[in-house]
């Protein structure tokens, strides 16, 4: 379970659940797919790790939630973005770009002599 | 509201669920997706799980997050309606002004007396004393044969106690005494204290200017230095930090001015300067010399986690071996220790307690007197009650609206008690109430406002429980039928009655308490101090420096001054003494009377002793009982004489003629040579003690009291008498030039001061059960307008319903004062203490109570009586 993937994962997990839900309202299952397909399935395994994230950004008030009839007409919990969520995207996704480039420019950087 | 309801109802009423819901749709979705995919049903079950992970791990983290979120939510559900229903009650009371007016005011007399005197209790009794490790300091003490304890050590006995006990961590000594200081101003005496080398170090007591004494400035001959007091700096140098180096002239001897100390960083003893002790020769626990002359406070600091008990033991241990060391100067004597707190606050702990019961009888009082008036207000709001019953409101939301209007008068109440408690103490401390201690420490602070908000409350829930209670009880609905306020209100007249027979109760235990308290003060005064205290005044002077080294220099100069003042037109009669009445004991001294066989063992072998000039006792109005009073050939090269008073005389001479007896006194031999008349050396509650006099002239002590007594006014000769002494010697101060009437006075002020604030109490506490009364005679008469309109219209006559209604208020009067008198005199014993010449069950004491409520019952209930017989039977038939 504690594979190096998931470690880096754990911080960036809500900024990709919050990416998912940008695009629109969606259950819990429509976002790990959304992730799979996005991130080249980085949530292969420990795909439960999502729904303490989704009910922990709930109680922080970035994302709101009610319950609705699924595609199949099942009763899903649907989760979309509240205003203080869309602000909190913005804000995580400038950094992490930021601090992504950061790396990449360490990584492109010349071998100390 | 309604935004709270939704998240409610998605939280549905278990968070479980919802979690088990959503997780298994999330596995369910994956599943149908890999059977979609071509996997078997059970293949596609364990690869879903594979992908999902730890299941019961973020289950468990799902709902765990949810309950958290939930109760926070109740929460904020709560405040808000807590916060609706609040405004709902300051709407409610801004409706009957008058209602909340009187029940605030009610409450604040009650909510302030009890912060006012717990202020007292909080500054006085429970804030630890301003000194480092204050609770493991000790003074220790002389512990005599007849186990009596005398509170100061000599200077060998403490250098002792220093180097050999086990417990004490630091035992340091001081010694207190009154200064001539010259060079500031007006010759003036100040309070000077000799401290020893660790003595600030001991207290935690630091310098806000300059240092403290050095380790060697107890050596005589380098201990002219001085620190001086904050005040002291103050007042007299106006806080010129210039001060350090400076020269001050003390008892004609020059001093450096070393050190001020911080502000309020005060000793037990507190002085306007401080020296260092000069340690001489008997500063060395291995003399016998010395051993016997007591003169100074030790106070010692207990290691930590000794006992009280641990220190005493220690100290008699120490005694024991001092007693075999030292047989002649230590044989039957011992130590002992009390903690320093009990020294200074000692004797004031019960009284302060018995006033904080008062108090607190009071605030019950005002409490009853609120939950009438909620009564009877609960009664004309039963159809707003009903009505909101109607809409729903649960008995529970409607007792809780109750309740917070209850809390909030309560802290109303509570609040504007602060403030009566604000001047109230700051009165009482201005008014410097006899010698309670530490009253400069009394304010209000964080622990008084705590306790204010506390009790505030509590009182709230006291008086609003109840009533709240009976207002949403079963017969609402039928109040909303009926549509009238009132009907069917058995129940709650009832209650009422109770709640004014339990204040008139309270009410009573004051009152006695309060009577006994004055019947004791009034015997207090009739007490014969065995001396006359009219048109007679006294006054200190103090003889210093080097025109007084010897003791005949002194001597003289007191004779001197004794006759100019005589010879003063007004003067009928001049003395002096080192003891005046009602000031102490003043010196005590070993004695023994020649040919006696030694004392049993449980019986001091000493005496108080005073040195007066002959015409001291006559000043004064003392009586000589037999033989002669001392003459002016009473002096030095004359045979040592002495007199002793009539209590002396009972105690060592039973039966027999002291005159002419011989006795050891201190270092001398003397003869007795007269009786005179006991005078009170405490106080008028405590009978005089053996006291021995020895002339003036034979022993001189460079500071004495001088008594004249005058033919007028004793203050109008106070100019004069200031005048005689600057002539003789500008640079001797006169100094606390006092009536002897004052002294009588100040001995009586603590009991005065007990005894007028418990009648204070009693009184409010009378006047609240008073309105009580009214208000449920009142209410009553209200209720009852049909009846009474039938008996008049049936014949009775007014005085027949004034006698009815009056007669049925004493009747509650007369249940408060049986249970009153029984609850008095179960809690007398508190008092007992305070009491003086009058028994608990002391008959005009209780008589006075009866007549003083009856009076009140009968007075209060007049006015609704009147009302009752004044009803017109027409009307009052036509309206019913």
């Amino acid at each position: 379970m504690t594979q190096p993937t998931q470690d880096i994962l754990r911080g960036t997990l809500d900024l990709l659940i919050l990416q998912a839900l940008s695009r629109g309202e969606m259950h819990g299952y429509a976002v790990a797919r959304w992730i799979e397909a996005a991130t080249g399935d980085a949530l292969a395994v420990g795909e439960g790790t999502l729904y303490p994230a989704l009910h922990r950004l709930e109680e922080r008030g970035w994302v709101k939630a009610r319950w609705g009839a699924s595609e199949n007409n099942r009763r899903a919990k649907y989760y979309s973005l509240t205003r203080k969520g869309r602000a909190q995207l913005r804000v995580e996704a400038e950094n992490w770009r930021r601090y992504a480039a950061a790396v990449f420019a360490a990584l492109d950087a010349p071998a100390a002599k | 509201m309604a935004r709270w309801e939704r998240f409610r109802r998605l939280f549905g009423p278990d968070p479980r669920s919802d979690v088990d819901e959503e997780l298994s749709f999330h596995l369910e979705m994956r599943i149908r997706e890999l059977v979609e995919r071509g996997e078997t049903p059970e293949r596609a079950r364990e690869l879903a799980l594979r992908r999902f992970g730890d299941f019961e791990g973020s289950r468990a983290e799902c709902v765990a997050i949810d309950e958290r979120r939930r109760r926070r939510m109740l929460r904020a559900e709560h405040v808000a309606e807590l916060r609706q229903d609040i405004r709902y009650a300051l709407r409610m009371l801004r409706r009957a002004p008058g209602f909340a007016t009187v029940a605030v005011a009610t409450l604040a007399l009650g909510i302030g007396a009890n912060s006012a005197i717990f202020s007292v209790v909080n500054g006085v009794l429970v804030k630890s004393l301003p000194f480092r490790d204050a609770e493991r300091l000790y003074e220790v003490r002389m512990l005599y044969p007849d186990g009596t304890e005398y509170s100061g050590l000599s200077a060998p006995d403490f250098m002792s106690v220093r180097e050999e006990s086990r417990t004490f961590e630091q035992v340091e000594a001081y010694t207190g005494g009154v200064v001539t200081l010259l060079g500031v101003g007006e010759p003036k005496q100040v309070l000077g204290i000799r401290v020893s080398d660790g003595f600030f170090d001991l207290l935690g007591l630091r310098t806000a200017l300059g240092r403290g004494f050095l380790p060697e400035e107890n050596e005589p001959g380098r201990n002219r230095v001085v620190v001086l007091d904050y005040g002291f700096w103050q007042r007299e140098f106006g806080g010129d930090a210039g001060v350090i180096g400076r020269t001050l002239s003390l008892g004609g001897e020059p001093y450096t001015v070393v050190g001020v100390l911080e502000r309020g960083a005060r000793p037990p003893e507190q002085g306007d300067v401080y020296a260092p002790l000069e340690y001489d020769e008997t500063f060395s626990a291995a003399t016998a010399q010395g051993r016997r002359s007591e003169y100074l406070g030790v106070l010692g600091r207990a290691g930590q986690g000794v006992d009280a008990a641990r220190v005493r033991a220690d100290l008699e241990r120490l005694g024991s071996l001092l007693q075999e060391r030292f047989p002649d100067t230590n044989g039957r004597l011992t130590f002992t220790a009390a903690p320093l707190r009990d020294v200074i606050v000692g004797d004031v702990r019960k009284p302060l307690f018995v006033l904080l019961g008062a108090v607190g009888f009071v605030l019950l009082v005002s409490c009853a007197n609120v939950a009438n008036l909620l009564l009877a207000r609960a009664s004309t709001r039963q159809a707003e009650l009903a009505v909101r019953a109607g809409l729903g409101a649960g008995r529970g939301r409607l007792v809780r609206q109750l309740l917070v209007e209850s809390a909030i008068l309560g802290l109303l109440g509570g609040a504007v008690g602060l403030l009566l408690a604000y001047w109230g103490t700051r009165a009482l401390v201005a008014a410097q109430p006899a010698d309670i201690p530490r009253l400069n420490e009394v304010g209000i602070d964080g622990t008084v406002v705590l306790f204010t908000a506390g009790i505030a409350l509590l009182t709230g829930l006291a008086f609003g429980v109840v009533p709240a209670l009976q207002a949403t009880g079963t017969r609402l609905m039928s109040a909303l039928r009926r549509g009238g306020p009132g009907a069917g209100d058995g129940g709650g007249q009832r209650m009422r009655s109770g709640l004014v027979v339990a204040e008139m109760a309270l009410a009573v235990v004051l009152l006695t308490g309060a009577g006994l308290l004055i019947r004791s003060f009034v015997e207090l005064t009739r007490v014969d101090t065995g001396f006359q205290p009219e048109r007679a005044a006294a006054f200190r002077v103090t003889f210093q420096g080097a025109a007084y080294e010897s003791g005949d220099l002194v001597r003289n100069r007191v004779d001197e001054l004794l006759e100019r003042i005589g010879a003063l037109p007004g003067v009928t009669s001049v003395g002096a003494t080192t003891a005046l009445p009602l000031t102490g004991l003043g010196t005590i001294w070993n004695f023994a009377v020649e040919g006696a066989p030694p004392p049993p063992p449980n019986v001091n072998a000493e005496i108080a002793v005073a040195r007066v000039t002959p015409g001291y006792f006559r000043t004064i109005g003392a009586p000589l009982v037999r033989g002669r009073d001392f003459t002016a050939a009473d002096r030095s090269d004359a045979a040592p004489v002495a007199l002793i008073n009539e209590a002396a005389a009972r105690r060592w001479f039973p039966g027999e003629d002291p005159i002419g007896r011989r006795v050891t006194v201190g270092p001398d031999v003397r003869e007795i040579v007269g009786v005179v008349g006991d005078v009170l050396q405490r106080s008028p509650g405590e009978a005089a003690v053996p006291q021995l006099f020895i002339p003036y002239a034979q022993r001189t002590t460079s500071s004495v009291r001088i008594v004249v007594r005058t033919a007028g006014d004793p203050l109008a000769l106070a100019p004069a008498i200031r005048a005689e002494v600057r002539a003789l010697d500008p640079d001797v101060p006169v100094t606390d030039f006092t009536p002897l009437e004052q002294l009588v006075s100040a001995s009586l002020a603590r009991p005065r001061f007990y005894t007028a604030l418990l009648s204070l109490f009693a009184g409010a506490a009378l006047a609240l059960a008073a309105t009580g009364i009214f208000g449920v005679m009142s209410y009553s008469v209200a209720q009852r307008r049909r009846e009474i309109g039938i008996r008049i219209a049936l014949g009775a006559r007014a005085p027949d319903v004034l006698r009815m209604v009056v007669a049925r208020a004493m009747a509650l009067a007369a249940v408060g004062l049986a249970l009153g008198i029984s609850a008095a005199l179960a809690l007398g014993r508190v008092l007992r203490s305070q009491l003086f010449g009058v028994g608990l069950l002391d008959p005009l004491t209780l008589g006075a109570v009866v007549l003083v409520l009856g009076a009140s019952a009968a007075a209060a209930s007049y006015l609704p009586a009147r009302r009752a017989a004044a009803l017109d039977p027409a009307r009052t038939l036509r309206e019913g």
